[in-house]
C-alpha cells in the first residue's frame, strides 16, 4: 500500500515537472510569432510611413505585426512595452519618444528577452537595444549645411528652428549645421527655439522670430513639418520669396515644395530601409543569430532644386 | 579596565578599516584621462598616421577609376566603394596627377585625362576622408558623435596641414599631383563635378 503510495506520487511529480518543463522551454515556430511596431507618434507621416513599411515587411517575412502609438508620450510608450511584453509579442520595433527616457522601456524588454531593434530614432544605451538602425542625421546636415553655406554666398542673418529637445536626432542635426555653418563668421544665427517638430508650433515660434529679427535671410528647420510651418509664416508675412526655408526628412509636402521652388533643400532619409532593416533584423534574430550592430547609420542625402527630380517622398526615387 | 581597553582597540580598528576602504588617492592624471572618455583628436591623427596615409599607396588611379564607372558603375562601387552605414553614399581612395585649369575661391580644377576633378579647398566636411579606406570598423564605436567627431578631426588636420602650402602654391597651369577621397551617389553618380578631399597635395611644376 505504502509502496502503491509512493509510485503514484513519483509519476504524478514526473508528469508535472514534465509539464512544467515542456511549457519553459517550447520553442515558437516563426509562423507564430509576433512582432510589436511602437512609434514615438502617428501624428506625423513620416512616422506612418514608418510603421507602415515595418508592418508590411513583417508581413512578408510571415510574422503577424501590431502598430503602437506612443503620441510622444513616454509614459504611453511604457504601457505599450508592458502590453507588448505581457501579450507575447516577440520583437519590437521601436521608434523611440525619447533617447534617455525610453531607455527603461528597452531595459524591460531585454529583462524578458524581448529583443528590441530602434528605427530612426535612438535610445542612450549601448546594451539595451539589440541594434538601432539610424538616419545618419549629422552628417546629413553636414551636406545641408555645406549647401546653406554656399548659396548664403557665406554671410547673412539666420534663425533655427529645433525639433524635440529630448530627442537625439534634435541635436545631431543641429550639431552637424553648425559643424559647418559656424566656420563663418558673417553667418549669424541671431534666434534658436523648439517647436517641437510640430509643423502649427513652428509657424507661430517663426512668426515671434520675425517680430524681433524682421531682417533674416534663411531658416533652418529640424524637420520638413517645421520647414512647411516656418514657409507659412513666411507666405503670411510676405516674405516667402525673400527668406530661404531647409527642412530634413524629405516629407512629400517639402519634396512637392523643393520641385515648386518654394523651399531650398531637404536631407532625404531612407524610413523604409529603416523600417525593412529593422524586420529583416528581427527575423535573423529568431532564426539564430545574436550579433548585430550596435548603431547602422543610413546615408542621408541632399536634396535641392538642382537635384530634386531624382527623388519622391520618404527616399523613393527614379 | 582590561575590558575598556578592547572596547577602544576593536573600535580603533573598525574605524580604520572603514575610514580605509572609505578613501582612495589616485594621481589626478589618471582620474583626467580616465574621465576623459574617447579622444576623437588623438584617434584621428593616429588613423591619419598609421592607417591613413600608408593606404594612399594602394588607392586607384583616378583617371582609371572614373572610366570604370562610366562603363562598369555597379562592379566598380562594389569593388571600391566604401561607406560605414547603409544607402547610397560610397567613398573612393584615389590618387592621380593633372594640369590646373582653374584655381577658385572654394577648389582647384584640375585635368586628368578626359575629365576634370575638383580638389575642394574650401568646404573640407563629411565623412569622405574617414570612409574611404574602409579601415574604420563600425562595431568599435558603440557612440555615433564619436564618429562624427573623428570625421571633423580629420578635416581639421586637412585644414591646418594639407591646404595651406598649397593654396598659397598653386596656379593656373601647374601640374598637381593629389591623393583623396571621393563621395559620389551610386544611385545617381554625378560625374560632371568630381570632387576629391585631399589628404595629400604636391605641386610638381
Amino acid at each position: 500500500m505504502m509502496y502503491r503510495t509512493k509510485l503514484k506520487s513519483f509519476l504524478f511529480l514526473s508528469v508535472f515537472l514534465i509539464a512544467l518543463f515542456g511549457c519553459k522551454t517550447r520553442q515558437k515556430t516563426d509562423e507564430g510569432r509576433k512582432i510589436a511596431i511602437v512609434v514615438s507618434t502617428l501624428n506625423n507621416p513620416w512616422f506612418v510611413f514608418l510603421a507602415d513599411r515595418a508592418a508590411a515587411k513583417a508581413k512578408e517575412l510571415g510574422y503577424e505585426s501590431k502598430i503602437f502609438d506612443s503620441q510622444n508620450n513616454t509614459a504611453l510608450e511604457s504601457d505599450h512595452f508592458e502590453n507588448a511584453i505581457a501579450s507575447g509579442f516577440d520583437a519590437i520595433l521601436f521608434n523611440p519618444t525619447d533617447a534617455d527616457g525610453s531607455v527603461v522601456n528597452v531595459n524591460k524588454a531585454r529583462a524578458a528577452e524581448v529583443p528590441v531593434f530602434c528605427m530612426d530614432r535612438e535610445v542612450n544605451t549601448t546594451d539595451g537595444a539589440t541594434s538601432q538602425i539610424l538616419s545618419d542625421s549629422y552628417s546629413g546636415c553636414v551636406s545641408i549645411a555645406r549647401y546653406f553655406v554656399d548659396v548664403m554666398h557665406k554671410k547673412g542673418k539666420y534663425v533655427e528652428i529645433l525639433g524635440l529637445v529630448g530627442d537625439n536626432n534634435t541635436w545631431m542635426r543641429s550639431k552637424g549645421f553648425h559643424s559647418v555653418v559656424d566656420y563663418y563668421p558673417n553667418l549669424k544665427m541671431v534666434a534658436q527655439q523648439s517647436a517641437d517638430f510640430d509643423r502649427n508650433k513652428a509657424m507661430e515660434v517663426l512668426e515671434s522670430m520675425l517680430q524681433a529679427h524682421p531682417d533674416i535671410d534663411a531658416v533652418f528647420c529640424g524637420n520638413d513639418a517645421m520647414a512647411m510651418g516656418a514657409y507659412q509664416a513666411l507666405v503670411a508675412s510676405g516674405k516667402a520669396d525673400k527668406i530661404k526655408v531647409f527642412g530634413f526628412d524629405g516629407a512629400q509636402d517639402v519634396v512637392e515644395s523643393i520641385q515648386n521652388q518654394k523651399i531650398l533643400a531637404t536631407g532625404m532619409q531612407y524610413p523604409e530601409v529603416m523600417a525593412y532593416t529593422a524586420a529583416q533584423f528581427a527575423d535573423e534574430y529568431f532564426k539564430g543569430r545574436r550579433e548585430f550592430p550596435k548603431k547602422m547609420p543610413v546615408a542621408v542625402e541632399l536634396v535641392n532644386q538642382k537635384n530634386v527630380g531624382h527623388y519622391g517622398a520618404y527616399g523613393k526615387q527614379d | 579596565m582590561k575590558k575598556k581597553i578592547i572596547k577602544l582597540t576593536l573600535f580603533i580598528l573598525a574605524f580604520g578599516i572603514v575610514g580605509y576602504n572609505s578613501v582612495y588617492i589616485k594621481k589626478l592624471d589618471e582620474v583626467k584621462a580616465a574621465s576623459k572618455g574617447f579622444d576623437a583628436s588623438d584617434f584621428a591623427r593616429k588613423f591619419w598616421q598609421n592607417k591613413l596615409r600608408p593606404a594612399l599607396g594602394k588607392a586607384s588611379d583616378t583617371e582609371q577609376l572614373l572610366t570604370q564607372l562610366q562603363q562598369q558603375k555597379e562592379k566598380t562601387f562594389k569593388e571600391y566603394g566604401h561607406s560605414l552605414g547603409m544607402g547610397n553614399i560610397k567613398y573612393f581612395l584615389s590618387k592621380g596627377k593633372g594640369v590646373v585649369q582653374e584655381v577658385s575661391e572654394n577648389n582647384v580644377s584640375i585635368q586628368v585625362g578626359p575629365d576634370t576633378v575638383r580638389i575642394a579647398t574650401e568646404y573640407v566636411f563629411g565623412n569622405a576622408v574617414r570612409d574611404a579606406s574602409g579601415q574604420i570598423n563600425l562595431s568599435e564605436f558603440s557612440n555615433t558623435m564619436d564618429l562624427n567627431n573623428v570625421s571633423a578631426e580629420l578635416n581639421k588636420i586637412i585644414r591646418s596641414e594639407v591646404l595651406p602650402a598649397f593654396r598659397k602654391q598653386v596656379k593656373k597651369g601647374d601640374t598637381v599631383e593629389f591623393a583623396g577621397a571621393i563621395e559620389l551617389n551610386q544611385k545617381f553618380p554625378d560625374m560632371h563635378s568630381v570632387e576629391v578631399m585631399p589628404i595629400a597635395l604636391r605641386v610638381v611644376k
